[in-house]
């Protein structure tokens, strides 16, 4: 998970897969992804026991709001090839 | 079970220790605090790690490698606030969440590009972006999330 200069640079990286083509995300939905409401409570004193526990489910919802809802994205298993 | 309380509050402990200083503390420091004697305090960082997976111990020790969004160990994220490069961000998807951990400031991520190692910087306050260089930086996932990818995700 890195930043680049450019979806260009990325693509240039000696361990750039094909596949991570759909791997780009902008820099404003990455904040926002990063930036969910748990993400806000890092600091407070239950966050371990009350807010960590919602990240899972915030991650998907937006990543389902920005379209992002593939197996590579969503960490699911990817669906059978035969 | 581990008690909740006491699982909150060395995650705090932690995480306060990373914020204010850059290091995350030893299990013996942790089980100090908490009262717990050495071989306690290494329990209880298992505990707390177990409790929070995206983080991790470097492998074969119990010293912290990562806690995000920061990292005991080193890494190409450079995070510096109020003109001190303290901190690294655990990769550069987490570098953009680092902002929450320092309220009301300006917090700068530096790191080369993995192409031509040439600098990207952002900049942000309060979760806001406030500086980017060059205005073309973006995030890449390289081999998506899940065990099931067989790479670490977080590269």
């Amino acid at each position: 998970m890195n930043l680049f200069r450019s979806e260009e640079h990325a693509r240039r990286w000696s361990q750039f897969e094909p596949r991570s083509e759909q791997g780009f995300i902008s820099l404003t939905d990455l904040a926002d992804f990063f930036g969910t409401e748990s993400r806000r409570h890092m600091l407070d004193a239950d966050y371990l026991s009350s807010w960590y526990p919602h990240r899972a489910a915030e991650r998907r919802a937006f990543l389902e709001q920005i379209g992002k809802n593939s197996p590579f994205w969503m960490g699911t298993p990817d669906p059978p090839t035969s | 079970m581990p008690d909740a309380r006491l699982m909150d509050q060395a995650f705090q402990r932690i995480m306060r220790s990373l914020v204010d200083t850059g290091r995350a503390p030893h299990y013996a420091e942790l089980g100090r605090a908490f009262d717990l004697g050495a071989e306690g305090g290494r329990g209880l960082l298992r505990d707390v790690m177990q409790a929070y997976p995206i983080g991790w111990l470097h492998p074969e020790t119990d010293y912290i490698a990562s806690f995000p969004p920061l990292n005991n160990l080193p890494t190409q994220y450079r995070i510096t606030v109020r003109g001190e490069q303290r901190w690294f961000a655990q990769c550069g998807f987490e570098a953009t969440s680092a902002t929450w951990l320092f309220p009301g400031e300006t917090v700068r991520v530096d790191a080369p590009c993995l192409d031509c190692a040439e600098p990207v910087m952002v900049e942000m306050r309060d979760g806001r972006i406030t500086r980017v260089d060059p205005p073309s930086v973006v995030g890449h996932l390289a081999f998506g999330f899940g065990p099931s990818r067989g790479r670490p995700h977080y590269l």
